[in-house]
């Protein structure tokens, strides 16, 4: 039987500990302080689970990995890939090659064994700096950084993405959720903080990942290009958007952020962190509105 | 107590004729600049150049299919662009922004516009004797918040500035640089350290808005190599008021670059940062209400058609544009960069003399 791949509808973003979300650095650096224990980290990931979330949506930081090897059970990831803090990312001089010699470096053996097969069955040594036939081997070195049993998505980030998009790379954006499809058996998703121009290239090229991550809110925060052709964009019902940043930066509530999202298309929501005080309480009243637009 | 964002003082104006572009130096700020560039309408991404095979291969990696030189001669003869972005290495930037604006091309050049104020100094009077748009590259200036600041200290709101404060910070440097390669930064090949790297955008915005100081003071600490991890300075302005610059790349906790501005005149109080505008007025003005105020960045417009790290760099090219096609002189134009950059190399000399007053160059 045919394996499908379903864009979740909730996911809890901890991309807050990545220090990628628009929050006040003052409430990022509360967040990263309140989950510096693995332990608290961890229990918060259960609860979310429990609370009705299809998973978790982060990258293999050492604090995600640290707090997912606390656990006996299994919490879905969705992983967002190449997992690089923006100060990291900083300092690398463009393209993918800087990152992937980056994650060569610090792969253990199989790792590199693997990222060498990858790259060998898809001849990318003949095709260094491209996007597309380069983001596998990368992507193999960032999934290997989890347990493989947790991995539920694996989700390009947006630097990656949205250098691919400005570059109108079509291939990249056709080829990649087969190879993660085929490769990790998960559903591939691309972050973008371009949501509108993300959906309006993919539709007109016909490429059909299984979902993008990008902010939609009421204040129209990050909707670019503008929030009216996102919205525009989300009307069509092309590929599932999962909501992210619904908050505004704190300009509106989670409440009316995801009420908004899904008013307007979104498939999904993924509140962060830092836009929760109480995660379990929040997640379970947008589960409740989720349950309510099905 | 909040008041409505007004416009922001950078130019948002989309060129009206389409301009042939071409970025010269494909770092990460020659990057950036492609993918906005790509996005401003009416504007074509005509060429790169970058001695580097392998920087033009990433740009072709993300899918640019645009002519790629290694050589920015090659490119001028070849493609004959409408404007350049020079963002080649700073030893470098000056000699080919001096062959493009000798070519009668307009140029935007990445900060500092020159390793040495002799250098910028060439440049600006080269472009002004040619009469050839030249900019220097200030996105700050065009981030919403502070240009409004800058809005509300020129329309005297706050009354005269009696004190200033000013930090920028940023998380990125925290061990000693390679002694090659591309992340080593050897004092001859460079302006400066953080100062001249990150800190030139905070100046550029003070000394615009406040006006060109008379001395300063500095003092910097060397922590990780031959150029400075961290500059504080004071600056003198020609009413006595005194200006605070802070910048560092080694402090932990800003995984984004930070920018704080504090203002304190008779009427009032202002503070600005890249997350909110606050205001403690004794008399409204300049749309603000008398008493506090205040807006969060959120508030205000974000008229950039594509993110790619923020919001300021599509508005300050497509003002650069809109210059090249005619349009109105952008906040970043060359004489207003040299002002910050004499500035700059003032407190350097401060700085290297152990903290001496220096006269800024007229």
């Amino acid at each position: 039987m045919k394996r499908t791949y379903a864009a979740p509808r909730l996911l809890l973003s901890v991309r807050s500990l990545d220090g990628v979300t628009r929050a006040p650095r003052e409430r990022l650096l509360e967040i990263q302080n309140r989950f510096r224990e693995p332990e608290s980290l961890a229990v918060t990931l259960v609860k979310a689970v429990d609370a009705g979330a299809a998973g978790v949506l982060g990258s293999p930081s050492p604090a995600l990995r640290t707090a997912l090897a606390e656990l006996e059970r299994v919490v879905p990831i969705y992983a967002v890939l190449p997992a690089l803090s923006p100060q990291a990312y900083r300092m690398l001089e463009p393209g993918v090659e800087p990152l992937i010699a980056r994650a060569r470096r610090e792969a253990g053996l199989a790792a590199r064994l693997r990222m060498n097969l990858t790259g060998f069955l898809r001849f990318s040594a003949f095709r260094r700096g491209d996007f597309a036939a380069r983001a596998p081997v990368l992507l193999e070195a960032g999934a290997r950084l989890l347990p493989r049993r947790g991995l539920a998505g694996v989700v390009i980030a947006a630097p990656l993405t949205d250098a691919a998009l400005a570059g109108d790379h079509r291939a990249f954006f056709e080829s990649l959720p087969r190879f993660v499809r085929a490769r990790f058996h998960a559903v591939a998703g691309f972050e973008t903080r371009n949501p509108g121009l993300l959906l309006q290239r993919l539709r007109e090229w016909g490429a059909a990942p299984d979902f993008i991550v990008g902010p939609v809110n009421p204040r129209g925060l990050g909707m670019k290009p503008r929030p009216v052709e996102t919205l525009a964009e989300l009307g069509r019902g092309g590929v599932p958007l999962v909501a992210t940043e619904m908050r505004a930066g704190g300009l509106c509530s989670l409440e009316e952020g995801v009420h908004y999202a899904l008013e307007h298309g979104a498939h999904g929501v993924a509140p962060d962190l830092a836009e929760m005080d109480e995660v379990t309480v929040e997640l379970r009243g947008v589960g409740a509105r989720l349950a309510g637009v099905r | 107590m909040s008041a409505k964002a007004g416009p922001s003082d950078g130019p948002v104006a989309l060129p009206l004729v389409t301009q042939r572009v071409a970025v010269v130096g494909l770092g990460r700020a020659g990057v950036a600049h492609a993918v906005m560039l790509a996005h401003v309408p009416g504007c074509e991404l005509a060429a790169v150049a970058d001695p580097r095979s392998s920087a033009r291969a990433a740009l072709r990696g993300m899918g640019f299919k645009v002519p790629a030189f290694a050589r920015v001669e090659r490119l001028l003869d070849r493609v004959r662009p409408d404007a350049v972005v020079v963002c080649a290495a700073q030893h470098e930037r000056a000699r080919v922004a001096r062959l493009v604006l000798e070519a009668g091309i307009p140029v935007l050049v990445e900060r500092p516009m020159a390793r040495t104020l002799e250098e910028a100094e060439a440049l600006v009077l080269l472009a002004s004797k040619r009469r050839i748009p030249l900019a220097v590259s200030h996105p700050l200036a065009f981030e919403p918040v502070f240009a409004r600041v800058h809005e509300v200290v020129r329309e005297g709101v706050l009354g005269p500035v009696e004190h200033a404060r000013s930090a920028m910070f940023v998380s990125r440097i925290f061990a000693p640089r390679p002694r090659r390669g591309p992340g080593r930064l050897d004092p001859r090949r460079v302006a400066g350290g953080v100062a001249a790297h990150l800190g030139s955008d905070l100046l550029f915005v003070l000394v615009r808005m406040l006006g060109v100081p008379v001395e300063v003071r500095a003092e910097w600490n060397l922590l990780y190599g031959a150029v400075e991890d961290e500059l504080h300075g004071m600056m003198t302005l020609a009413d006595g008021a005194e200006v605070g610059f802070d910048c560092s790349w080694s402090v932990p906790g800003y995984s984004r670059a930070s920018t704080v501005i504090e203002l304190d005149g008779p009427d009032g109080k202002l503070l600005a940062s890249d997350e909110a505008l606050e205001l403690d007025l004794k008399r409204a003005g300049a749309g603000f209400p008398s008493g506090y105020s205040r807006l969060r960045d959120a508030d205000f417009d974000a008229p950039a058609r594509f993110d790619f790290g923020g919001e300021a760099l599509w508005s300050h090219d497509a003002a650069f544009l809109d210059w090249v096609a005619g349009g109105a002189v952008p906040a970043n134009e060359a004489f207003a960069a040299l002002d910050a950059h004499r500035v700059m190399d003032a407190l350097y000399r401060s700085a290297a003399a152990g903290g001496t007053r220096a006269k800024v160059a007229t």
